[in-house]
């Protein structure tokens, strides 16, 4: 197995992105997205941006020791609390929650649970995103 | 439906199928995507490495069909909704250039934290009906009685 079990309750110190109305803009276009009432409040996905600014899935990933060419997105979770609006300075606080396999340690999944907050407003939602990785078969190993 | 309009609760039933919607993901809206959301993975944009990893051509971002599905829930409720709770599950394969078919359903009208609201399934599926992306959504919806 590759993921380090001891990185169960590891958390990136938390980091702050502010909602830029151009990064709103951009996330429309690029999930095919033309509604004009995205351009302020972000679509409920937006998360998926604010969550993976300061490269923090990369070193999240990296904390575990995963093989970055082996990892795919398995399931994600949004609960939204309140609206999150072009110009909020969100507070992005992502800390592993779990990491346990399957398949005699040939898929390994990691949970990475993520709180969104805003000084102003408080919570603004959560995500919950379980990451798989594909390992090699027990065989292939020396 | 147009996100000015909204879907009131009493205009919702139970069963009730939501309009199907048809898309092709781009392999331009890839690269958009995998920049937008800081997303490394060559098995998004280099065809070569794809081609390495046993795939005809590069793989769509799972996140990516999550957003499209989430699109698709906020359409459908319309300005007047609110979308409180968003799963989805990336269980097979899309690729670039593929038709991929977003479909769904209301399956429950109730009462949440003293609001009306309704819990939908949608999903994804190719164009031989193989089922890609799971998904449940929690909405709420406004009420004619208290408008």
């Amino acid at each position: 197995m590759a993921l380090d079990r001891s990185r169960i309750g590891y958390c990136l110190p938390a980091f702050t992105v502010t909602v830029e109305p151009a990064a709103l803009a951009a996330f429309a276009e690029a999930i095919g997205d033309p509604d004009p009432a995205c351009r302020e409040i972000a679509p409920p996905t937006f998360m998926k941006v604010l969550e993976g600014q300061d490269n923090s899935s990369r070193r999240i990933m990296e904390a575990l020791g995963a093989d970055l060419k082996r990892i795919l997105h398995a399931e994600q979770q949004f609960e939204y609390v309140a609206p999150i609006r072009a110009g909020m300075k969100v507070s992005v606080a992502r800390c592993v929650a779990d990491i346990y396999d399957r398949r005699e340690g040939q898929l390994e999944f990691a949970l990475i649970e993520t709180t969104f907050a805003d000084e102003e407003a408080g919570v603004l939602g959560r995500s919950r995103q379980l990451v798989l990785v594909r390992n090699p078969p027990r065989s292939d190993e020396a | 439906m147009n996100e000015a309009q909204s879907r009131y609760f009493e205009d919702v039933c139970e069963g009730m199928e939501l309009a199907p919607l048809t898309k092709t993901v781009t392999t331009t809206q890839m690269f958009l995507y995998s920049a937008i959301t800081r997303n490394p993975h060559r098995i998004h944009y280099d065809e070569k490495f794809a081609h390495s990893e046993g795939l005809p051509t590069v793989l769509v971002q799972g996140p990516l069909q999550g957003a499209q599905l989430s699109a698709y829930v906020s359409d459908w409720m319309g300005a007047g909704g609110f979308l409180k709770k968003f799963t989805y599950s990336n269980r097979g394969m899309a690729l670039a250039g593929q038709s991929l078919t977003l479909r769904g359903k209301v399956v429950k009208k109730y009462e949440l934290e003293g609001r009306p609201a309704v819990d939908l399934e949608v999903w994804e599926e190719n164009a031989t009906g193989d089922l890609l992306v799971p998904a449940t959504a929690t909405v709420f919806l406004p009420s004619r009685s208290t408008n």
